[in-house]
């Protein structure tokens, strides 16, 4: 009965029911059946105002809206084409570059390829890059820069793990720092395989161009001091993430509205909405995904799942292979969000089981959603890019397919190399 | 005449929606801006503002899940829908929107439940402000969104927004 119950609301998921309607109805089943007053899920749901973390999710996302409709994006693109345009494979470079700031600031995976793809695709088809490497290149890019501060899937695993774990604390601060070296590593090796496809391509020669790298910088002036902000503050120990996303708000807003002015104040009724939309779409799961952990905990699912495993694979390195097929599976079915606060309660207690440290955890498994979005046959990233491009998925998928495996690398050296995540933050 | 009144409900509900939405996200980026800058440069804070700052990105959180429930917007996965046409199509979305609005309205139920509890032990979240002022915000959002996937489950899906056609180099 049950396990038709739990295929039946699978059979929903998959034919495009709400996920957090999927996960409230297993969470209410499962609390039901093991003898819970049913309000205990309102009550969990509430639990969203005792986060204090929480604030930063939706101060991060309407700074990152306001950012992108400012013309903040050209004058990156200007700065990073006048720092990087030099290199071999320099605007490809440039467009990896952009890709993941904007993904470390918006969150919101397929956003960046709608976003840029528009920008990026044309000038790398004009600079005479071939056609698949492009399409592979900004499809992959869709999904880089989730391991930067201040991504929200950073931001939603430690609050996640933080319910399941207390020793070592999750903290976002932790996860911010742990992200950095693996995210450079991805982009430094896609950097390497595009400077390798760009030799080939006959061009003029560019230089490095001094007096225009001194006026970008001018030019991006305003811009420049946010990193600095969010990261030096929060690495300092200046602030915590949440004051830290409250600063970034406020002074992304000044500089947009009242400095720049490039968005009007009437504008941002429309920006509000339409940020907080997502917002709103994060956080249901997440206050649902609350009830559906503790009726796991309470049915001691995690446990019952690492005791069978447990029976059946007892090598550290074969269960992290299993743990990365795995994820790549289930990054490639759900988007990254949903996938953290249904995943991480359930396989989080068994990597703890095997001694994984619950930070390079969180680095490994993001790592893993981030390929899984573009992972033939099924990412996301592969349909959104199809769609936008006017391409055949399977021109899409073939055209991925180099900067899969480089991804997959990189994702098997983050999971068998801890040290490359928590060098950072011992 | 009942449609031309349920237009009219769902128009100004839409407005409330839009409008309190902004209004609170302006106001959450003005005061915990305020309070940061206060704290840092000041060094004093306003002890209740913290948790009023939480209910609000309650507030926001659920007013955009109205929104998202409005304009069919939800995170789904939505992986098998592709493949079917026309009137599998039709079912399947009717069956499954009104299996959501079956879920969010037992929400709207449970939460109204837990409104009342917490109205009868008149536990205060913060100033003067009880706790059941700001949970009765859930039981009207999950009974909004209810409406909406009723409907949802008779209209046609939202439709895409057009590819990009690169200009050839």
């Amino acid at each position: 009965m049950i396990a038709l119950l739990a295929l039946a609301l699978l059979l929903l998921a998959l034919l495009g029911a709400p996920l957090f309607a999927v996960i409230a109805a297993v969470a209410m089943l499962g609390l039901q059946a093991a003898g819970y007053d049913l309000t205990i899920v309102a009550a969990e749901f509430f639990r969203i105002t005792e986060m204090p973390v929480l604030i930063a999710i939706p101060l991060f996302t309407i700074a990152g809206y306001l950012l992108g409709e400012s013309r903040a994006p050209k004058r990156l693109v200007r700065l990073s084409d006048a720092l990087f345009g030099w290199l071999p494979g320099g605007l490809a470079i440039v467009a990896l570059v952009i890709c993941a700031l904007f993904t470390a600031f918006t969150g919101a995976t397929g956003v960046t390829i709608v976003a840029l793809g528009a920008v990026l695709y044309p000038a790398l088809r004009h600079a005479r890059y071939p056609e698949p490497f492009s399409l592979g290149l900004v499809t992959t890019s869709g999904s880089l820069g989730l391991l930067f501060a201040p991504s929200l899937p950073l931001i939603i695993y430690a609050v996640v793990a933080q319910q399941l774990v207390s020793d070592p604390a999750v903290r976002v601060e932790d996860l911010f720092l742990a992200g950095l070296l693996p995210g450079l590593m991805m982009i430094a090796m896609l950097a390497a395989y595009s400077a390798w496809v760009a030799r080939g391509i006959d061009r003029p020669a560019v230089r490095f161009d001094a007096s225009e790298a001194r006026a970008a910088i001018w030019d991006a002036r305003w811009e420049l001091p946010l990193p600095v902000l969010v990261l030096g503050g929060i690495y300092g120990g200046l602030i915590a993430p949440s004051e830290a996303a409250a600063v970034t708000a406020l002074y992304v807003a000044l500089v947009v509205l009242v400095l720049r002015r490039e968005v009007s104040f009437g504008e941002f009724p429309r920006i509000a909405r339409e940020s907080m939309l997502l917002v709103g779409a994060i956080l249901m799961i997440l206050g649902v995904a609350l009830a559906l952990t503790n009726w796991l905990l309470d049915a001691e699912v995690p446990a019952r799942l690492f005791e069978w495993i447990r029976a059946r694979i007892d090598s550290r390195l074969v269960f992290l292979l299993v743990l990365n097929l795995f994820l790549l599976v289930f990054g490639m079915l759900l988007e990254g969000l949903p996938a953290i606060m249904i995943l991480v309660p359930l396989v989080l207690p068994i990597a703890l089981g095997y001694g994984i440290h619950p930070v390079h955890f969180g680095i490994m498994f993001l790592a893993n959603l981030q390929v899984g979005f573009f992972m033939p046959p099924l990412g996301m990233n592969l349909f959104v890019a199809s769609h936008r491009f006017d391409k055949p998925v399977l021109a899409v998928i073939a055209a991925c397919w180099p900067f899969f495996l480089i991804q997959l690398a990189a994702v098997l050296l983050i999971t068998y190399w801890p040290d490359l995540s928590l060098v950072l933050v011992r | 005449m009942i449609r031309a009144a349920a237009r009219g409900f769902f128009r100004a509900l839409a407005r409330l929606e839009d409008w309190l939405v902004a209004g609170l996200t302006a106001a959450l980026v003005l005061l915990a801006g305020a309070q940061i800058v206060a704290r840092l440069v000041f060094d004093s804070g306003w002890g209740s503002l913290e948790p009023a700052l939480r209910a609000m990105v309650l507030w926001i959180a659920l007013l955009g899940a109205m929104i998202a429930s409005r304009e069919d917007r939800h995170l789904a996965i939505d992986a098998l829908s592709r493949f079917l046409g026309g009137g599998a199509a039709r079912a399947v979305r009717a069956i499954v929107y009104l299996g959501a609005a079956g879920v969010t309205a037992l929400l709207a139920w449970y939460s109204l439940a837990l409104v009342r509890t917490e109205y009868e032990s008149a536990t205060i979240a913060f100033a003067h402000v009880p706790a059941w002022a700001i949970e009765a915000m859930m039981p009207f959002a999950f009974a909004a969104m209810t409406l909406r996937f009723v409907i949802h489950a008779f209209l046609p899906p939202r439709p895409e927004s057009a590819p990009i056609t690169p200009a050839a180099p």
